[in-house]
């Protein structure tokens, strides 16, 4: 009976301590793991940071202005020069309202708003 | 025998004993050594951001290269130097003299760019490596060069807002305890860390369009008339923000070690130079404010000669009688100095102090001055004569731009400012600066009044170039000769200005511009107001446009 307890007892030890070995290498793996892939995140950081700075310079106002003031004298348009391209709220609800109406018609009494077009010769 | 291994037994437990109560500190600190790494966590550095938000000054991660030569073998260190050499454009000689030195570590080049990087990388030298620095970058390379500064290798501010502001952008450095395996090599476990506290970001008033348009036009004028130098201050009179501020000479500040200290200098801020004829806005103020005029009253201005003294005063024109609008339309110096005899030096001087000459505004840049100004009981005899048309004292830019803004906004003298607000790196406002008001200068009435004569003399008087195609403009012109050497005033050297706002009935902007010795043509109304023009117009259109979106 004491020789059962000594062994349980040395197994149990051993196997903690195993599990301990295991657990400290499983770190040390993790942070090699751990290492590789923050060396890949931080370069794609860098070269983000890069682009952006690149992108940033590039699209400056003095860039384009060295490059534009070679071939025009550019200025600040004035506001009659200025032409919105955004439709105005009226307009594009009295759009979508005929677009809808149109295509509900077409559908309930399947009248086509346009001709169909079919291939003759294939 | 056993008497011997009992002896060697109790050998044995004595020294681990000694070990664990005598050694055991110094051995563990050896041992603590070899599996822990102490590095220094570099924070980041603060972004210089403009008013919307477009990065002016911004770090960005570069490759330092270095060698560690006595880990290299001899053979190899020719053949490094051969092809390092082009690549990092030095000498050979140079990597010769690092490459030989009995150490462990040198440094070869410090922040290179990326290209140069990749191309050491692919040759695959051994003994040389690289470790990632920052580099402080400047996207708009010569925008606003003298306000923002520039920072050293170490990221420290050397010029400019980067050392005015080189607490709040620079950080706090962190440490962390790494472990090591048995190769030394840092593995990503960390026993204690204490993370770096990043930079704040600053946040300028200055407008990016604003201050490229006015560099610019600044720009183009500074090489018209071979000027020896220039500034130009666009401000929001009303707040007093600071919207562009240019110098020239100026400099690029990725190139900084090229740049001379006269390029460096912001003269906006930093220069003297007395105004002449942008000052008469003073008295003009002055006896307005203290009814001692009206708009309509008659001068006799001498037809052109006055004399003071032994002092004879001169009239560009000889004018016969003007109102006190026509004296300052046409910038009489006899009549405008006719005034101040009526006001009297002490009135005169109150009203320059009142109008912020002669003391520093409190601007939140380096190297602002204060100016010169004497109180009347230091004054000659000729002095009344002299002061009240911008001579005898001297003024900076900075001035100049918050006096015509006292007339613009209604009266106030504001403190003219270019720190927006400082935030962390989540967002969160550090600080913000607002507006604030120095003092009340001059009544709401007197600053109405002036606002119509100098807007006069823009469209009748010397200013007339100064007219803004679709705005009303107000200013006014400035032609201060130089002091040569001798104490004598120059007849070859001026300096040529414009002060104004715009539009005159409900300003938006100020804007002061100056010419230093500009040749052949030298008067302010030719020189200084077609850039106020330029750059107001563009100014307004973009600031009329963004409050259209």
């Amino acid at each position: 009976m004491k020789l059962h307890k000594f062994l349980l007892t040395i197994s149990s030890v051993t196997l903690i301590s195993l599990l301990y070995v295991h657990q400290q290498t499983e770190i040390v793996r993790l942070a090699y793991v751990g290492e590789k892939k923050t060396v890949v995140f931080q370069e794609l950081l860098d070269k983000n940071s890069i682009l952006r700075y690149n992108i940033g310079r590039s699209v400056s106002l003095v860039q384009l202005g060295s490059k534009i003031s070679g071939s025009a004298n550019y200025e600040m348009p004035g506001t009659y020069r200025l032409v919105k391209l955004v439709p105005s709220r009226a307009v594009s609800r009295a759009g979508a309202g005929t677009r809808e109406k149109g295509s509900f018609l077409a559908r309930f009494f399947s009248v086509k708003t346009q001709a169909e077009a079919k291939t003759l010769n294939p | 025998m056993f008497i011997v291994f009992i002896i060697f037994l109790l050998f044995c437990i004595a020294r681990l004993l000694f070990i664990q109560f005598f050694r055991s500190k110094y051995l563990s600190s050896i041992a603590k050594k070899q599996h822990s790494l102490f590095v220094e966590l570099e924070p980041r550095r603060g972004t210089i951001y403009d008013i919307n938000l477009k990065p002016q000054a911004v770090n960005i991660p570069v490759d330092s290269v270095y060698a560690t030569p006595k880990e290299t073998k001899d053979a190899d260190k020719p053949n490094i130097i051969k092809q390092l050499a082009p690549i990092l454009k030095v000498d050979s000689s140079y990597l010769k003299d690092k490459l030989y030195r009995n150490k462990s570590f040198v440094w070869l080049a410090r922040k290179i760019s990326p290209e140069q990087s990749e191309a050491i990388k692919k040759l695959k030298l051994k003994g040389v490596n690289f470790i990632k620095e920052t580099k402080r970058c400047y996207p708009n390379t010569y925008l606003a060069s003298q306000v923002i500064g520039f920072a050293g290798l170490d990221n420290v501010g050397l010029e400019g807002l980067e050392r005015f502001c080189d607490k709040y952008l620079k950080g706090e450095a962190g440490f962390a305890l790494f472990f090591r395996d048995a190769r030394q090599k840092k593995l990503d476990i960390w026993e204690d860390m204490i993370a770096p506290r990043d930079g704040y970001d600053i946040v300028l008033t200055i407008d990016e369009f604003v201050q490229y348009v006015a560099e610019r036009e600044l720009d183009k004028a500074y090489k018209t008339y071979h000027a020896k130098g220039g500034s130009i201050i666009v401000m929001d009179p009303h707040t007093g923000a600071i919207l562009a501020l240019a110098n020239r000479p100026g400099y690029d500040l990725n190139e900084y070690a090229q740049a001379s200290k006269d390029q460096m200098r912001n003269r906006a801020v930093c220069d003297l130079f007395e105004p002449g004829s942008v000052f008469k806005i003073v008295t003009a103020a002055a006896a307005l404010e203290e009814k001692r005029v009206r708009e309509e009253d008659k001068f006799f201005c001498e037809n052109g000669e006055y004399r003071i003294g032994r002092h004879t005063l001169h009239d560009h024109d000889p004018y016969g009688t003007l109102t006190f609008r026509e004296i300052i339309e046409n910038s009489s110096n006899i009549g405008t100095v006719k005034i101040a005899q009526m006001l009297g030096p002490d009135i005169v001087y109150r009203y320059i102090k009142l109008f912020g000459f002669g003391s520093k505004l409190g601007v939140d840049m380096p190297g602002e001055i204060s100016g010169i100004i004497r109180e009347p009981r230091l004054w000659s005899k000729i002095s009344i004569a002299a002061v009240p048309i911008g001579q005898e004292v001297a003024a900076t830019d900075i001035q100049l731009i918050a006096a015509m803004s006292v007339i613009a906004n209604g009266g106030q003298l504001m403190k003219p400012y270019i720190i927006q607000e400082i935030k962390d790196k989540h967002g969160e406002v550090i600080k913000e600066f607002a507006p604030v008001m120095i003092r009340k200068s001059i009544s709401l009435d007197t600053a109405a009044r002036l606002r119509k004569i100098l807007t006069g003399v823009v469209e009748e008087g010397t200013g007339k170039m100064a007219k803004i195609e679709g705005f009303t403009a107000a200013g006014k012109t400035g032609t201060a000769q130089k002091l040569e050497d001798n104490g004598t005033y120059s007849h070859s050297k001026f300096v040529a200005s414009f002060v104004g706002f715009a539009p005159a009935e409900d300003p938006q902007i100020a804007i002061v511009v100056t010419l230093d010795e500009p040749h052949p043509v030298y008067y302010g109304g030719v020189v200084a107001a077609p850039v106020f023009r330029n750059v107001a117009a563009d100014t307004l259109r973009h600031l009329r446009a963004e409050s259209n979106n």
